[in-house]
């Protein structure tokens, strides 16, 4: 195989403690990490190195579990253990925590912000779904409360383009969510997985959904357009995705992450089993039915649990990863093809 | 009518009547003091003030006149205390600005000792009838209580004749109270009022009522509080009130028994022991109607109870109330209270005793046995009804497990209780049942489960401390079970069960000790090996060493009785005689386990004069005699047969003690005598006292012979013997002796030798009396010492050394004042290029106890306190030497230290500590493991003492940082020792050690996976409790 | 947590506690390595306090040395433990203990599992699941009231 990973830089990122997640901006010029140590960092490039630029601190009082940037760069969001989910401002070369957003019940979980800018989704350990909606003051309305799910949902993602929500939850489901009279309803839901749904991510073109959990699978789901053959595992909803393909036996324990490079096109997962793996299609199956095969496999990556796996939004093969050991590690993954 | 030069009174009341400044009370009352004027010329000059229309200025007036008194109460006529009683008390119903000074004011009157009579009535009733005490301030409301309090120990008599009104009044004073200083005060009253018997009439209810709505004390001080009030110091004040009289026992009783509902455990166990305190005072009359209610709480709280306080407080009550119904007397009508109680208390317990699963059984037995304990008559019952169904029971269960249990529950019942003991004329409750417990002792005894054996063998030795339960054929049947234990058993636990019963029963029944049991030892320790198959002579194997072993260890446990004494000391005297003619039977570690049981056997001389003479008649000269006679055949190079086991150093080391505690414990002319005989033997060669016929005349025990086996380290048999005598023993040519010792000690080359001849040179210093003949020594001993020393090419400088360090201990624990000469030299050799090390390690000797000679067993001259008095006179000297030491002599000073610290008591570890910490961090980082072991031992305890932690404070972040260092040291016991200090920092005060958590936590990942389990260990335990810091439910 | 809050096994049968583990002299000796064994994590979990019983999760035969299994050199660890009555709430704060101390006490190369002993409680897949769920685990760590019980389970309780 003369697939390659590999590590540029490691970054004592959360330092006694486990980082959580990490997530580059829409120039890919920084990169956002928080941890158990209940902060978010901004790293950025200099030179060959890559250094803390900024530590947002205060913001929560417990863990920050997610962190994501907004579609124009200039904010973050983080969602936390203490129920609450911070947006901030960049500022210069510093960030100032505009808004909590409240009302959870207890940790949030993951945030999320549409392609448009003008939505944001939380998802929390009491089930449920919020979609608030930003106007130009910086002012944060929750427009809806979506109970679908049955057990603590774990993360949430939008479509690359269109305003479609997607979920993933302890229940074992994944559900997808678009606007319907005013309010946010479950259009479809994704069964098939045995355990907790841990992650999720969108194709470039999103007509694909991967999905990874914790019964050590990573499944890719496809919309299939109504009148389609029949047999989707969808029921009862105007959506019908279907799971396409299974990339079983890769991994030896729980999936945390998933993500998929818009740039081109590879799955890279991380792994309870302390492991880094970059998975591509294979070009010449259908599309209906692809084939994906194991392009790269790094194990020990990290001394502990990988959490996290982030494709670089602009620079093709660059790759971050985060783990329990609080490290942070920038890949450098390089295909034959 | 003030005198010149002091300050004029109505200047000194106007000033302070209308200033704010306080200074001329004080003035006033150093006036009165000095008496300047009096008491009644400063009342006269206040007139116009306590006169006043203005309330506030009569306040003032009154306020200097209370201080004066409170300064000046002593010195008060009868007549003046009647004079400003009667003003005060009328001062009671002025104006309430005024009140807080008239209340001060008269509590100072109170101190005074000169009441008129009827005085103290009149002022209690104005303070009943025009105080309303709930609207005063918690100053004057303690006003109140110590008034009350003055006048209970002034006019005890008076009061009383108040009669009822008394209480009443103070009821209704005290009701309300809620500040635990005032609260105290109230107590003390009530208690008081029920000890010293102040007639309660129609108020009894009320006074409990007053009291016990603060039961149970529900009080955790403030943080930082000045008046250093615990809940315990109320809780006892309030329970002295509410035992204090029967009379609230129908109030009290109803009470207990709704408190110990409660869910918080302190008012539950407050509950149980107040229970247990008034029912060690109650009778059958007060506890009669609530006895059912009474125990099914207590049998709750018993059979629930997670906590250990809990359980024992309900069964101390229950064992109060058992007493209590003990004492009473049978009523006419055969109303048994105590029998009716136990038979509840036996049918609620009983059956869980025969439960299959035993699930209750414990805390069954715990109550039976609680009320059991209480009497003679209570335990008669109990015994009856539960012990025969106890043995039914263990007869019939097969599981080991459960019998087991059931034996431990019968081991409670036939242990012998204090009060459980019958008097002179009845017999104890067991005689009934003597035959089947036996029997289950017999049988339980005879299993293979170690438990059973173990638990058996207590119950025997119970049954045998209890006269009349054991009869002669139990008795040797007992004997005969626990020799056959001894030489069979081979379990952890049992072998020392058996050895303690067998040491508890051997001095009550030695005669059959004497016959069924040391003859039987005997022929096993003397055992021929069994012959092989082919006829040749087996070795012995290992297991028949420990058999062997173990039946030496059983005859010394089994010597607590002079005829026993001389039946088993000279089997093991034997042992030695036949190793020595060469039987080849016993090894080394058997020649030394007699020995070990010897000695044992010797610390009896001290308990019995027969035991003495024997040991002076046949033991020690036998073993003199045989050790002599060995050490003197090898020295005969080509001698046949080949040389005696008794020579080599490890078996005479385990002689020396026989020797030692044998003659530290023998009677005085005794001693003297072998003193002497001992003397001239090693002088004169003088052997007439010794056993034996093949000694050469006059054999030279002091010879210098520089081969390793000579008789010159016969030298510590002389030790043994002279040294351990008391000081009132003389030993006689004893300058001739010094100087012989003096000589081989300095000459020989043979460290056993020279080391053993340098100890006892020290031994006969140290007891040696001061004046001329000792300096004498002295002189030309370190004259001696310090010229070896000085030649640097001598090859006898480290004979030189070991004599110094041996005499410089001798006088440093007698406070000689010559010990500082030698000390000196010590430290001097700290810089010597081929002796430092060894100088070093000599400190230690120096600190610490040795075992066979100049300690207190040997009745050495030995002041307590000399560690710290060395240490106090020294530690300045060691840091100077650190500090200008060259780097490579560093730490030999270090070693020094840490030897000299690590012996210290642990107070003065405590207060040394901050002056030393920064040399001790510099032993932690001095790379000799020896020293760092050393230090961190000595910093271990202080760390585990609290109080350390101020003076650590200073020195913690370079404490931590070195320690977390040392975890990964090449050497596993560096890594043990600092895993444990760590350890032990993680107890210290959370505001010190909290801001070093994320760093120590880190670091003791690594040693998790360290590759010694013993390591992997203690750094669990010390992670552990780091996690725990600063987080809730530690 | 006071002592009179009704238990739900209020009697429970207990079992004798193991002796201390034998020192070795191969324990002793610097120069080997002594692997993690099967007793060894034993040792660290078998002292846990009940939450309800003043008593150690050995000594209630929750947990027994044949259901630890480790693999020291794949830095595996899998331990059952058996709740005393198949309905015990407790399950979850026991399992979340074992898992706690065994967190703090092995090195982070370990991957724990923590699972009820098959067929012993009612509720065994979600009392499973949820320790297996390590967000669930850091939450519950943050909270203050759990962490203080979880604790009480973890000290050193003197006897």
């Amino acid at each position: 195989m003369k697939d390659s990973l590999t590590a540029l830089c490691k970054l004592s990122g959360h330092p006694d403690s486990r980082c959580w997640f990490v997530a580059w901006n829409p120039s890919g010029t920084l990169l956002a990490s928080c941890g158990g140590d209940r902060a978010v960092r901004v790293w950025g490039r200099e030179g060959d190195s890559w250094v803390c630029k900024s530590v947002l601190q205060d913001g929560h009082q417990r863990t920050v579990r997610k962190v994501t940037w907004s579609p124009c760069g200039n904010y973050l969001a983080s969602a936390s253990f203490d129920a609450t989910a911070c947006i901030w401002r960049k500022k210069d070369d510093d960030f100032e925590c505009v808004t909590v957003l409240e009302g959870h019940e207890n940790e949030v979980k993951c945030v999320a912000w549409a392609p448009s800018g003008s939505l944001l989704a939380t998802c929390s350990r009491d089930k449920s779904v919020w979609v608030w909606e930003v106007d130009e003051e910086d002012e944060y309305e929750c427009v809806s409360v979506v109970n679908a799910h049955t057990q603590d949902v774990k993360h949430v993602t939008w479509h690359p383009t269109q305003e479609l929500l997607a979920s993933a939850s302890y229940d074992n489901t994944v559900r997808l969510y678009q606007e319907e009279d005013d309010d946010w309803v479950c259009k479809a839901t994704l069964e098939g997985h045995t355990s907790t749904v841990w992650s999720l991510a969108f194709d470039a073109s999103g007509q694909r959904l991967a999905s990874c959990s914790d019964d050590r699978t990573v499944k890719i789901w496809r919309e299939c357009l109504p009148g389609n053959e029949p047999g989707t595992d969808t029921v009862g909803s105007d959506l019908s995705w279907k799971c396409i393909c299974t990339l079983s036996g890769f991994h030896s324990r729980t999936i945390y992450d998933v993500a998929w490079c818009r740039l081109t096109g590879a799955l890279a997962t991380a792994c309870g089993d302390d492991g880094v793996r970059v998975f591509r299609e294979d070009p010449t199956s259908d599309p209906m039915q692809p084939t994906f095969f194991l392009s790269v496999h790094m194990p020990k990556a990290h001394s502990q649990d990988v959490n996290c796996i982030a494709w670089n939004t602009k620079e093709a093969g660059l790759l971050a990863s985060c783990s329990d050991d609080g490290e942070i590690i920038i890949w450098h993954y390089q295909s034959e093809a | 009518m003030a005198t010149d030069g002091a300050v004029p009174l109505p200047g000194l009341v106007e000033e302070f009547v209308a200033g704010q400044q306080d200074g001329g009370a004080a003035a006033a009352a150093a006036g009165v003091k000095a008496g300047n004027f009096t008491i009644l010329q400063l009342v006269e000059a206040l007139g116009p003030t306590l006169t006043s229309s203005q309330s506030q200025t009569r306040a003032r007036g009154i306020q200097l006149l209370s201080h004066v008194l409170s300064e000046c109460s002593g010195r008060l006529s009868e007549k003046e205390v009647e004079v400003l009683v009667a003003f005060y008390e009328n001062r009671l119903k002025d104006d309430y600005v005024v009140t807080p000074h008239v209340l001060h004011g008269i509590k100072a009157l109170t101190k005074s000792p000169a009441w008129p009579p009827g005085l103290a009535i009149s002022v209690l009733k104005s303070l009943f009838q025009d105080v309303h005490v709930q609207s005063l301030m918690l100053l004057e409301r303690s006003c109140i209580y110590t008034i009350l309090i003055n006048l209970m120990e002034l006019k005890e008599e008076e009061l009383k004749g108040l009669g009822a009104d008394f209480v009443f009044g103070f009821v209704q004073a005290m009701d309300g109270e809620r500040d635990p200083r005032n609260l105290l005060l109230a107590f003390q009253i009530a208690r008081n009022i029920l000890h010293r018997g102040y007639e309660l009439g129609s108020f009894t209810e009320e006074l409990f009522e007053v009291t016990s709505c603060y039961f149970p004390i529900d009080f955790s001080p403030p943080p930082n509080d000045p008046h250093g009030i615990t809940q315990q110091e109320l809780i006892l004040a309030l329970r002295a009130v509410l035992t204090g009289t029967v009379c609230f026992a129908e109030f009290l009783l109803p009470l207990v028994i709704e408190k110990l509902d409660s869910d918080i455990q302190s008012a539950k166990l407050d509950s149980l022991q107040t229970l247990a305190a008034c029912a060690s005072m109650y009778g059958y009359r007060e506890l009669k109607e609530f006895l059912p209610g009474l125990w099914s709480s207590l049998r709750r709280e018993v059979f629930q109870t997670a906590s250990e306080k809990v359980e024992s407080a309900g069964l101390s009550s229950l064992r109060a109330i058992t007493s209590c119904l003990s004492r009473s007397i049978l009523s006419s009508d055969g109303d048994d209270a105590l029998r009716v109680f136990l038979d509840l208390i036996i049918q609620d317990c009983r059956h869980h005793l025969c439960e299959p699963d035993l699930k209750l059984v414990w805390p069954s037995a715990k109550l039976l046995q609680a009320a059991a304990s209480a009497s003679y008559r209570a335990s008669h019952i109990i015994a009856g009804a539960v012990i025969p169904q106890l043995m039914e029971q263990y007869n019939n269960q097969t599981q080991c497990a459960q019998r087991r249990t059931l034996l431990d529950v019968l081991q409670g019942f036939v242990q012998p209780a204090q009060d459980g003991v019958p008097a002179v004329a009845e017999e104890s409750v067991l005689c009934g049942f003597r035959e089947p417990l036996c029997e289950v002792v017999f049988s339980a005894l005879s299993e293979t489960n170690a438990g059973l054996q173990v638990t058996a063998s207590r119950i025997l030795s119970s049954l045998g401390q209890q006269p009349g339960l054991l009869s002669t054929s139990h008795v040797e049947l007992a004997v005969d079970h626990l020799r056959r234990l001894i030489l069979e058993e081979e379990d952890t636990q049992v072998c020392p069960a058996v050895l303690e019963c067998s040491g508890s029963l051997a001095p009550l029944y030695p005669d059959v000790f004497a016959s069924a049991m040391i003859p039987q030892l005997k022929a096993e320790i003397f055992s021929e090996p069994m012959l092989r198959d082919n006829g040749q002579e087996a070795v012995h194997t290992s297991s028949q060493h420990v058999v062997r072993q173990r039946c030496m260890t059983a005859l010394a446990a089994v010597s607590c009785h002079p005829t026993l004494v001389q039946q088993t000391a000279p089997v093991l005297l034997q042992v030695l005689s036949s190793s020595h003619t060469g039987s080849g039977l016993f090894s080394t570690d058997d020649i030394i386990a007699a020995c070990r049981s010897l000695q044992q056997i010797a610390e009896q001389v001290q308990y019995a004069e027969e035991t003495g003479c024997f040991f002076h008649d046949v033991i020690i000269p036998h073993l003199l005699g045989l050790t002599v006679q060995a050490g003197l055949q090898c020295d005969n190079q080509d001698s046949i047969p080949p040389q005696s086991p008794l020579t080599e150093e490890a078996i005479l080391l385990a002689i020396v003690p026989v020797l030692s505690t044998a003659c530290a414990h023998l009677q005085s002319e005794l001693a003297a005598l072998t003193a002497s005989r001992v003397v001239s033997l090693f002088l004169d060669g003088d052997t007439v006292f010794l056993p034996g016929n093949n000694l050469p005349l006059q054999p030279q025990l002091f010879q210098k012979a520089s081969s390793s086996c000579s008789g010159s380290q016969l030298v510590c048999l002389l030790m043994a013997c002279v040294c351990s005598m008391p000081k009132s023993v003389e030993i006689p040519q004893v300058d001739r002796l010094l100087s012989e010792l003096e000589e081989l000690s300095c000459t020989s080359t043979h460290p056993f030798s020279f080391t053993l001849a340098a100890k006892c040179f020290a031994g006969l210093i140290n007891k040696r009396s001061a004046g001329q003949a000792l300096d004498l020594v002295l002189e030309r001993t370190i004259k001696r010492i310090t010229s070896e020393l000085d030649c640097m090419s001598s090859s006898l400088r480290t004979q030189a050394l070991t004599l110094l360090l041996w005499v410089a201990k001798a006088l440093l624990i007698r406070y000689h004042p010559l010990a500082t000469t030698l000390t000196d030299k010590i430290f001097s050799l700290l810089m010597d290029p081929e002796l430092a090390p060894l100088a070093a390690d000599g400190f230690s000797l120096l600190m610490s106890d040795s075992v066979d000679v100049l300690n207190r067993a040997c009745h050495a001259d030995f002041r307590i306190m000399y560690r710290q008095r060395f240490f106090t006179e020294n530690s300045a000297k060691l840091v100077e030497g650190f500090n200008s030491a060259e780097k490579e002599m560093k730490s030999g000073y270090l070693k020094a230290l840490s030897h000299i610290v690590n012996n210290l008591p642990r107070q003065v570890q405590l207060t040394e500590l901050p002056a030393l910490l920064p040399l001790l961090l510099e032993a932690l980082s001095c790379p000799d493991q020896a020293v760092q072991l050393s230090t961190l031992s000595c910093l271990h305890p202080v760390l585990l003492d609290p109080p350390a932690s101020p003076a650590l404070a200073p020195q913690l972040d370079g404490l931590i940082f070195r320690l977390l260092g040392l975890t990964t040291s090449p050497a596993m016991k560096v890594r043990i020792a600092t895993l444990r200090c760590l350890h032990a920092l993680a107890r210290f005060p959370d505001h010190m050690i909290l801001p070093f958590r994320a760093r120590v936590l880190r670091a003791l990942a690594t040693p998790l996976d360290d590759h010694k389990r013993l390591v992997r260990r203690e750094a669990v335990a010390a992670r552990g409790e780091w996690f725990l810091l600063g987080s809730p439910g530690r | 947590m006071s002592g009179s809050t009704r238990l739900e096994n209020a009697n429970p049968l207990i079992f004798e506690r193991s002796l201390e583990r034998v020192v070795t002299a191969e324990e002793e000796d610097e120069s080997l390595a002594d692997p993690i064994d099967d007793r060894e994590i034993f040792d660290l979990i078998r002292s846990i306090n009940d939450p309800e019983h003043p008593l150690s999760l050995e000594e209630l035969n929750v947990v027994e040395q044949v259901r630890v299994r480790v693999n020291d050199p794949e830095s595996a660890v899998s331990v059952e433990f058996t709740p005393t009555i198949p309905h015990c709430s407790m399950a979850t704060l026991i399992g979340l203990s074992i898992k706690v101390k065994l967190l703090r006490s092995l090195p982070h190369r370990f991957k724990i599992d923590v699972h009820i002993t098959p067929g012993t409680h009612a509720s065994e897949e979600a009392v499973n699941k949820q320790l297996a769920d390590k967000e669930r685990v850091a939450a519950a760590l943050e909270n203050s009231q759990l962490l203080e019980v979880v604790n009480q389970c973890l000290s050193s309780r003197t006897a």
